[in-house]
């Protein structure tokens, strides 16, 4: 019963927001699907550091893959955009599982090394095989078409809409089955997992791949949504701006990477007064919270109310016996 | 191949080489007494080369902007570990990973805001005429890089065996609980292990300047000086520096062997491999985790 309340709820919220967005002008809605698209990106991180615990430098790269894989299906095969970008999602899932298979042996920084290795292989790939990803300088996307009709910005958030609440409600769902019990067991005690029957490297290449098809879907909407895509889009600074989403928002919690990336797509935009200083400010950001919110945005009324509780006259009296 | 070539390749090898050994011994010193891992290390090497651009711009000879590059370089490190290392040193490897990596960018983010993204060239300190010797030619500024190299490797080692503070901080990199309950002080470790990384890193930037130019993207030497710490086996001194000379001498002649279009992905699928058959590099012998 109470499931079903939040579901008519979320449904509420959601045609509130595209009908909101029906009114605005295509400079917001870009920018919203833009948003949404770093939300269904930071879902996928989350899975991946947040609940089953491995650092991942390389996650821009996952993205990189459902960007061109869907991309140049488009451009070269005539595949429709509804059919490219689940291909290249796959693509990228299996590329996660191929970096899987070594990586999630791995741990601490010798994780976090061989992710930023792969990271500069794909970005060299990308840039050295010019003939077909059009090396640095880019590629031109397809203007994504329905039935032959080219689509305005509003269907493409639509679309990008519709997909992120997909992500939001599998994440959702994912981390409320075995599958999440089992990830959040491999990061708090592997040990203790495999001792239960959890296959941990399993587990963990799997974490991979879940994580790599997200990235592969928010790839393919970042492409149709702006329409050109370059190397430098899917670099370690896009792959740390990932990191600072979930980090934000909050680590193990699809809440958490929903706020993340919401406020911080939104933070360029406020910033645009002193865009020069606003790569320092996110980097600030992202040290302040590491220090002194490590949980994130999620956990900020309660970190409030617990240092209220301590100060207030009422709290200290009724804590003594 | 001529051997001339063979020569003339290995020369350019090892001076490109000695500077990876001085970012990887930059990376390995505090990793081995505090087990932080500095991701941010290459951009205090693009600190040290801007440093070195500003007291030479300021007319200082020489020897007083080595000095000084050195000097700063050591009170940024120490402001480094007190202000941000140390209060997250006990978190989760995670956070240190991306705090390291986050000092960093904002090093890079605040040189870009006062310099710009154009190009400055510092002079080496001996010209760039070459010196030809036995059919060779040798670059001044190469040789000098490897002096300086040598020198620094031999004065980290003679530190770590023979002065207090040096086996201070091999107790701590050993058992740093034991190394307290003798009486050591492990902050004060913690802090000198990271003024010598940073000075070492900040030396880095002023002797590769000449080579490649001063630019906010200097940082990228990480990666390579990374790759030389996995080969060294991340917690040996000797081992940093010969992966440091390796990694130099293996991308001079991949790019002459196998051509430039895969001359940059051989230090990476290195990387790669190392670390899935050998994380614990071909000199330590450290603990390897494994699940």
């Amino acid at each position: 019963m109470r499931s079903h309340r939040r579901m008519i709820l979320a449904l509420l919220a959601v045609l509130l927001l595209a009908a909101a967005a029906s009114t605005l002008g295509s400079y917001p809605v870009y920018l919203m699907s833009l948003a949404m698209i770093n939300v269904i990106a930071a879902i996928g991180l989350n899975l991946l550091t947040g609940n089953s615990g491995q650092i991942s430098l390389c996650h821009s790269s996952f993205i990189a893959m459902g960007a061109y894989g869907s991309t140049l299906l488009t451009a070269r095969y005539g595949v429709p955009f509804w059919a490219a970008i689940p291909l290249g999602a796959l693509l990228a899932a299996l590329m996660g599982a191929l970096l899987g298979a070594p990586a999630s042996r791995l741990r601490g920084i010798y994780l976090a090394l061989a992710t930023l290795g792969f990271l500069q292989i794909v970005q060299i790939a990308i840039e050295e095989f010019a003939d077909v990803t059009g090396g640095v300088r880019g590629l031109i996307v397809p203007k994504a078409a329905l039935g032959g009709v080219r689509m305005s910005e509003y269907a493409r958030f639509l679309i990008v809409l519709g997909c992120c609440m997909l992500a939001i409600w599998t994440a959702r769902n994912l981390l409320l089955s075995r599958v999440g019990r089992e990830l959040n067991a491999v990061r708090l005690s592997p040990h203790a997992a495999q001792a239960l029957g959890v296959s941990v490297h399993r587990v963990k290449l799997a974490a991979f791949a879940l994580s790599a098809a997200y990235a592969g879907v928010a790839g393919g909407l970042q492409a149709i949504v702006v329409g050109f895509i370059d190397p430098v889009e899917f670099g370690v600074s896009a792959a740390l701006r990932q990191i600072t989403f979930i980090v934000v928002g909050g680590m193990g919690s699809v809440g958490g990477s929903v706020i993340g990336a919401a406020v911080l797509s939104a933070l360029p935009e406020a910033l645009r007064p002193v865009k020069e200083y606003s790569d320092v400010i996110y980097t600030l950001l992202l040290l302040g919270f590491l220090i002194f919110l490590p949980h994130g945005l999620v956990t900020f009324w309660q970190v409030i109310a617990r240092r209220l509780r301590r100060y207030s006259p009422t709290a200290a009296a009724e804590a003594r016996p | 191949m001529t051997l001339s070539l063979g020569l003339q390749l290995a020369i350019a090898g090892i001076s490109v080489g000695s500077i990876y050994a001085l970012v990887a011994l930059a990376i390995v010193i505090p990793f081995k007494s505090s087990g932080v891992l500095n991701f941010g290390q290459g951009e205090i090497v693009t600190l040290g080369a801007y440093l070195a651009l500003i007291l030479t711009q300021l007319a200082l000879p020489y020897p007083m902007v080595i000095a000084g590059v050195v000097l700063l370089g050591a009170a940024g490190g120490v402001v480094i570990e007190r202000v941000l290392i140390r209060p997250i040193v006990k978190a989760p490897e995670f956070t240190l990973v991306i705090a390291t990596f986050a000092i960093g960018l904002l090093i890079k983010g605040v040189i870009s805001i006062r310099f710009g993204d154009s190009p400055n060239t510092i002079d080496g300190p001996f010209g760039t005429e070459p010196i030809v010797a036995a059919g060779l030619r040798f670059n001044p500024t190469s040789l000098w890089i490897f002096v300086c190299t040598a020198l620094v490797t031999i004065g980290v080692i003679l530190f770590l065996h023979s002065t207090r503070l040096g086996k201070a901080m091999r107790a701590v990199s050993v058992n740093p609980d034991a190394a307290r309950l003798m009486g050591i002080r492990v902050e004060t470790v913690y802090r000198w292990s990271w003024a010598i990384s940073t000075a070492i890193g900040a030396l880095a930037g002023l002797l590769v300047a000449p080579l490649i130019g001063i630019n906010p993207e200097i940082g990228q030497l990480i990666l390579r000086g990374l790759l030389a710490a996995v080969i060294g086996g991340f917690t040996s001194i000797p081992g940093a520096i010969v992966g440091g000379l390796a990694v130099g001498l293996i991308e001079t002649f991949s790019g002459v062997l196998i051509g430039s279009t895969f001359k940059n992905l051989v230090p990476f699928i290195l990387l790669m491999a190392l670390l899935v058959f050998r994380p614990q590099g071909l000199f330590g012998a450290g603990e390897i985790k494994r699940v």
